[in-house]
């Protein structure tokens, strides 16, 4: 591979200024660049952790019988952690590094509104990782990750599980101080004239985000402090044999954790809004409609909780909450048929990030498809509690959430370590994830319609079959992880230089250098008044500008076919 | 669509006196609706606490009126005349910095801890004589749900007092005057919040 000769001045320029040390990641800074990597690591290592649970499940769900467990308590506690892990300590605190890179850059400010609040909220999440771990020295929670008592509460002997609780309280008040701090920047911070509707829609995204999170998490942190109280205090909040309400839990927990699948899918949104449009070269079709739909997304979220216990609930509330829950599918089917009016049409270069963004429009498809399938009543008490449910649910949270992730991975990278990723490596981690998640999941659905229950280790023989397809294909995902991870570290070694604005995107993060400067921007970044206007002359020239004030936008060592993207890239998707 | 050059800025040209202000208006514009959002959070957390009473409530109102004849109200009423009048010190602090007054702002604020202090002092007070009574966390119906809110609510006045005492600290070395108060301030809508709360707390469990 050819070796970089004759660096280019702008960024033989920031390697002065900006060379930052592995050490520097691992101390309190109140940079939000430095968080928002910290943030990144943080949860991919917690993802290593939570996917090691899973193969074991998976391995154990090879055969109908225990084998690599000894009892049902020790799988429980696999796939307690599993799920808690992967959403508090994955992907939640994932988009929130994302958000914390990105939302100061885009908006063309040195750092996000609150910056030592920032770090706190960070450094909160570390110790409460910690402290769910340590559980298994004390008896592991085991309750699954919705804790729903009396499970939780006068089955749950270990105190694993108030490790839990006050582990995912500590989580909860570092997602509340992050969402508030990027709901006050993105009102305060945006540059002079950029519209709320300039913005781009990862800021969107992330606003909304920020909403449900300031919003929905204190209900969690209400429910948390009476479980707590429960299993310490001797309270019987919902033990009814002593007055209590075992309801009351189910209720608040949902009325928290439905909005929350939405705090842990909408910046996945905003990714799939940027790579899309960057990718294709195209503008993003329904600007608005993306933006507002985000909104009301989270506006509604709050409306549909009790469908997750159609199973528990009054028989009247099934009906109103069967169509709030049926209504939500309107605002996100906008946003997929806004994607899709994106890319037709483009002229569509198939990067690895371009490809996690398709593999992303296309499963997370199949998961609302099942979502409505679930939100219907009569379907639902038919398949409560089964495969189809976990399915479902990692169809919208790993077909949808991780692989945006990816995208995002692929997208920014360059941006915020100065190297491009190996793309070859990109697209062989793309086309083995894509496939290995499908047989993963896709198997599931039918295991809930014959009526395999989650959360056993034992089952009927019958059901062996297609068990083993998805343990296999579970395997290969597992392993087709490593790809990226190694490319991750791999393409730091690599040094392939990435220069300013490798995919000549438009939005304001990449109108610096590559990584940015401690200040992000050398003086005042004017922004571009469209964040996707792709293929208008204007956009030429601008990025012309650029050009002229930081170098070239993408070094002359990039593969010919990123290149090739590079190269065509102002021009309009119609020519 | 004019908007096309990167001008090549330099930012320390950019400093000038202007900015500054302006860039301290922003500062403190942030720090308020930062603050409000907090406390809209922490609305919703007491929701929960206080929901959990009223629907107890509202099927148990014979139970409710015997704890109420028991106990009285005389104890808990004047603590809630206390936590108002930490809430009119506060008033009468801001006030003080606003006129650029730092032996006033450390005067008020610091009758706004020490009234704070006495308020969960009293309520430890009146926890010792429920509990006395029979009306524990863990052997009542009526008593873990009149604990959980009332103590998280202490534990808010708790950590106001804390935050009354820094006030009063960054006071002693003059951090505040008339132009720049906004710390006191902030101090301020958290404070009052605490004391809402209360109010709400007192109709909902001592006098419905």
């Amino acid at each position: 591979m050819a070796t970089v000769t004759a660096p280019l001045p702008g960024i033989q320029a920031h390697e002065e200024k900006t060379k930052l040390r592995i050490s520097d990641y691992f101390k309190w800074t109140v940079d939000h660049k430095i968080i928002g990597v910290q943030y990144m690591v943080t949860s991919l290592f917690f993802f290593i952790v939570g996917g090691a649970l899973v193969m074991m499940v998976r391995w154990e769900l090879l055969t109908p019988t225990l084998d690599l467990v000894q009892n049902g308590t020790q799988f429980n506690q696999l796939f307690t952690m599993h799920g808690t892990i992967m959403i508090f300590l994955w992907i939640i605190p994932m988009f929130a590094g994302f958000g914390n890179y990105l939302v100061p850059l885009m908006l063309g400010a040195k750092d996000m509104a609150f910056p030592w609040l920032n770090a706190f909220a960070f450094w909160l999440i570390p110790p409460a990782g910690v402290l769910m771990i340590l559980g298994y020295f004390a008896g592991q929670a085991q309750a699954g990750w919705t804790s729903y008592p009396p499970l939780s509460t006068l089955f749950s002997d270990g105190d694993g599980q108030t490790m839990w609780a006050i582990a995912i309280h500590i989580l909860g008040l570092s997602s509340i101080l992050g969402g508030l701090n990027f709901i006050v920047t993105v009102r305060n911070m945006r540059p002079e004239g950029m519209s709320y509707f300039q913005m781009p829609l990862l800021i969107w995204a992330i606003l909304a985000t920020s909403i449900i999170v300031v919003m929905a998490t204190p209900f969690l942190a209400g429910g948390l402090t009476l479980l707590i109280l429960d299993r310490v205090a001797g309270t019987a909040f919902f033990n009814p044999a002593e007055g209590g309400d075992v309801l009351l839990w189910q209720n608040v927990f949902w009325f928290y954790s439905h909005p929350a699948v939405y705090i842990m899918v909408i910046p996945g949104f905003g990714i799939l809004s940027e790579v899309l449009s960057t990718h294709s070269r195209k503008s993003v079709f329904g600007y608005r409609a993306i933006a507002l739909s985000s909104l009301v997304i989270a506006l509604v979220g709050f409306t549909v909780w009790a469908h997750h216990m159609f199973t528990s609930l009054m028989p009247s509330l099934r009906i109103p909450f069967m169509l709030t829950s049926m209504i939500i599918a309107v605002p996100t089917g906008i946003k997929i048929f806004s994607w899709i009016g994106t890319i037709w049409g483009g002229k569509i270069r198939l990067t690895s990030a371009m490809l996690f963004a398709l593999g992303f429009l296309s499963m997370f498809v199949i998961g609302g498809i099942s979502g409505v399938m679930l939100a219907a009543v009569p379907f639902d008490l038919h398949v409560h509690d089964t495969y189809f449910v976990v399915s479902h649910f990692h169809f919208v949270l790993y077909g949808g959430s991780v692989l945006a992730i990816y995208a995002g991975l692929y997208h920014w990278y360059p941006k915020i370590t100065g190297y491009m990723m190996d793309e070859r490596l990109g697209k062989i981690h793309f086309w083995i994830t894509y496939v290995a998640f499908f047989f993963t999941f896709f198997p599931m659905h039918l295991l809930g319609m014959l009526g395999m229950p989650r959360r056993v280790a034992v089952y009927a023989p019958e059901f062996q079959t297609l068990n083993t397809i998805v343990s296999v294909s579970a395997f290969v995902l597992g392993i087709s992880t490593f790809i990226v991870l190694f490319n991750l570290v791999y393409s730091l070694y690599k040094k392939r230089v990435a220069g300013p604005n490798p995919w000549r995107a438009l939005t304001l993060e990449w109108a610096t250098d590559s990584p940015p400067p401690a200040h992000n921007f050398h003086g005042d970044p004017v922004f571009f008044s469209n964040p996707y206007g792709y293929g208008t002359e204007a956009a030429y020239r601008y990025l012309e500008e650029q050009e002229k004030e930081l170098g070239p936008s993408y070094p002359k060592t990039m593969e010919p076919s990123t290149q090739a993207m590079a190269h065509a890239a102002p021009a309009p998707a119609g020519d | 669509m004019t908007d096309v050059s990167i001008k090549p800025v330099d930012a320390h040209a950019a400093h000038d006196a202007h900015s500054d202000a302006k860039h301290e208006a922003q500062r403190n514009d942030s720090l308020k609706f930062g603050m409000w959002l907090f406390l809209a959070s922490e609305v919703i957390l007491f929701t929960v606490l206080i929901a959990t009473f009223l629907v107890w409530r509202v099927n148990n109102g014979e139970l409710v009126h015997q704890v109420h004849e028991a106990t009285g109200v005389f104890l808990v009423s004047v603590n809630t005349f206390l936590l108002l009048a930490s809430s009119f010190a506060m008033v009468m602090g801001l006030r003080q910095i606003q006129l650029n007054n730092t032996g006033g702002l450390i005067k008020w604020i610091g009758l706004t801890a020490l009234l704070g202090a006495i308020f969960v002092g009293l309520q430890g007070v009146e926890y010792t004589i429920l509990s006395n009574e029979g009306i524990t966390i863990y052997s009542s119906e009526f008593g873990m749900r009149f604990y959980a809110p009332t103590a998280m609510h202490g534990a808010h006045v708790i950590f106001g007092v804390i935050w009354a005492l820094y006030v009063v600290m960054n006071a002693r070395r003059g951090k505040y005057s008339s132009k720049n108060n906004i710390g006191v301030e902030i101090f301020g809508l958290y404070w009052h919040f605490v004391d809402v709360v209360w109010i709400l707390l007192f109709t909902v469990i001592y006098l419905l």
